[in-house]
């Protein structure tokens, strides 16, 4: 079982380093993110300084490339369900599960680059956080991409249509990332807004990753997060493989 | 149920009464059954190359799908090297060898990775995988386009790739879901090559087509297949004996006329209307034009035109179907 998914993350891996400009295009977004918004957030810090509005926006950066890359993954599986490559790696000896998954490590490993590069930027700008923060930040993503890499290839077996893919995708993203407290801290909100922002999966996300980059590794959103997106990845595996098993009819 | 006589050897496929109906949403929440398969009696024998021969959307390839384990039969049993298709699928996926209609090459990856991904997927180490790809590269003329990525090739080189990787774990069986249809004359007949040396190799073969020379000038039994079934079964030679050896085809004003006529010679073994064209079916068209002829003039039928032909595949497709293939899809 593990055998086939790592199998079919080196594949994976093997394409993606052919084509490398693809993934260092994804990444532009949020690095741009943090060299242009970041610095209009300074005013709302309690000491106007660049380094805290660095703590409050860099960890929405991160959750950013997990969901507009992560979120667009299965884009490729559509033409997979059409090549024929789907059907015959089903009644190949593979694991099926392993199928998906492999994919679905490759992404979590490419999310984990990318954060480390945005990070690297962060840092270069003047962020300061600890090992121990970055690497829990680092675990967060990686399992932030597990759900919602899943999520996407479910969605793409389910809709196999590119068109009906980008307009479903499109149209929860903008809700989902504005109730996430991604451009702004949910506490600047109205009360009803951060009552709606409790039923977001990336509110957590956004704001364990502020917590642990400001050292405060007691906040209760650190666990939830990890315990959602867990909870998530696997149930959104578990729809992609059934989704994989109704390609046949 | 059809009895399916085979030559008595051991029998790699074996299907009884296999169904398959698929529910089709037509909008509005409105659902409608389709019967692709409506009951399909199979015996294939070790060694063999086996067609299903039919036109579009008559079931061969969900046929080829609830054999190869893809797709679950809505009822009846299939055994394939052995094992039941559903209960133990897992074993026959380590007996099989499956190349889609799509082919299932990735494009964006050179050929060489998709070979040794499927070689490993099937219990390989990379050093064996590599070797096993490097022996199938030298078996298709591959070698030298192993390495650039699939999409920049052509049609006949992809479907090479595709024949490669199903044969990658040295399967005893291989399907072939239309493995021609695409292809240029030249590289059909390379690969009808390919396939004859599969068998050759003791590899049995099931493929599908639409193709009524494939299946001649390929197969070693084979079973037309119309609406989800079986209409007839047994060697390309005996189906088109059973008919006649020739046929007679013309065309006239009085069809109905002419077809009394003919019905009532001897020597006619069957007559069928096929458009505005008439078809008479005799064992020696040489020797019985002749007569054939006269009879039609005693009659004062007049022939607008006249052919004689040897019966094909399309002709026992016609006395079953009462449709000609070229026109069934």
């Amino acid at each position: 079982m593990l055998r086939h998914t790592l199998l079919f993350t080196g594949y994976e891996l093997g394409v993606m380093r052919r084509n490398l400009a693809w993934p260092i295009i994804g990444i532009m977004q949020p690095v741009l993110y943090l060299l242009l918004f970041a610095p209009l957030l300074t005013s709302i810090t309690p000491n106007g300084e660049l380094t805290e509005a660095l703590i409050v926006f860099t960890p929405a950066a991160l959750v950013m490339i997990a969901l507009f890359g992560s979120m667009f993954a299965g884009f490729g599986m559509i033409n997979e369900t059409r090549n024929g490559v789907l059907e015959r790696l089903a009644v190949s000896q593979a694991w099926r599960p392993a199928i998906i998954l492999g994919r679905v490590v490759k992404d979590m490993l490419m999310l984990v680059l990318q954060s480390l590069l945005v990070l690297g930027v962060a840092a270069l700008m003047g962020l300061r956080i600890s090992l121990a923060a970055m690497g829990l930040m680092l675990l967060l993503m990686a399992v932030t991409g597990l759900f919602a890499a899943n999520l996407s290839y479910g969605l793409a077996l389910a809709v196999r249509d590119e068109n009906g893919m980008s307009q479903i995708v499109q149209f929860f993203l903008l809700p989902l990332m504005l109730l996430s407290g991604l451009m702004l801290p949910m506490s600047l909100a109205p009360d009803w807004m951060q009552t709606v922002a409790k039923f977001n999966p990336l509110y957590y996300a956004v704001e364990a990753g502020r917590a642990l980059f400001a050292g405060d590794f007691s906040d209760s959103d650190i666990p939830i997060a990890f315990g959602i997106f867990l909870v998530l990845g696997v149930l959104a595996l578990t729809w992609s493989v059934r989704s994989l098993r109704k390609l046949a009819g | 149920m059809l009895d399916i006589p085979t030559n008595g050897e051991n029998v790699i496929i074996e299907a009884h009464d296999l169904r398959k109906t698929f529910i089709a949403k037509r909008g509005r929440g409105k659902t409608e059954e389709v019967e692709a398969v409506r009951g399909i009696d199979l015996a294939v024998d070790e060694g063999e190359i086996f067609a299903c021969l039919g036109p579009n959307g008559a079931g061969k390839t969900t046929t080829v799908r609830m054999l190869a384990t893809f797709t679950i039969p809505t009822s009846g049993t299939a055994r394939v090297a052995g094992f039941d298709v559903v209960k133990e699928a897992a074993k026959v996926r380590e007996k099989i060898g499956y190349v889609g209609q799509a082919g299932g090459v990735d494009d964006n990856a050179p050929g060489r990775e998709s070979l040794v991904l499927a070689g490993r997927i099937a219990g390989m180490s990379r050093k064996e995988a590599l070797a096993r790809a490097e022996e199938l590269f030298a078996a298709f003329s591959l070698s030298e386009i192993a390495d650039r990525p699939v999409k920049t090739l052509s049609g006949g080189q992809k479907r090479r790739f595709s024949l490669a990787i199903g044969l990658v774990n040295r399967p005893p069986l291989v399907f072939l879901d239309e493995p021609t249809t695409g292809l240029d004359p030249q590289n059909r007949a390379n690969l009808w090559d390919e396939i004859r040396a599969l068998r050759d190799q003791g590899t049995s073969v099931l493929l599908t087509t639409h193709y009524l020379d494939e299946a001649d000038a390929l197969c070693d039994r084979l079973v037309i297949v119309d609406h989800g079934e079986i209409v007839a079964e047994g060697t390309p030679e005996k189906l088109k004996k059973e008919l006649a050896g020739d046929v007679v085809t013309l065309r006239l004003d009085d069809l109905d006329g002419a077809r009394k006529v003919l019905a009532a010679q001897p020597y006619i073994k069957e007559t069928q209307v096929e458009g505005d064209s008439l078809r008479a079916y005799l064992d020696d068209g040489e020797h019985g034009l002749p007569t054939l002829l006269r009879a039609l003039e005693a009659e004062n039928l007049a022939i607008r035109s006249i052919s004689l032909d040897r019966a094909t595949l399309d002709d026992v497709f016609l006395k079953h179907t009462g449709r000609s293939l070229r026109d069934a899809a």
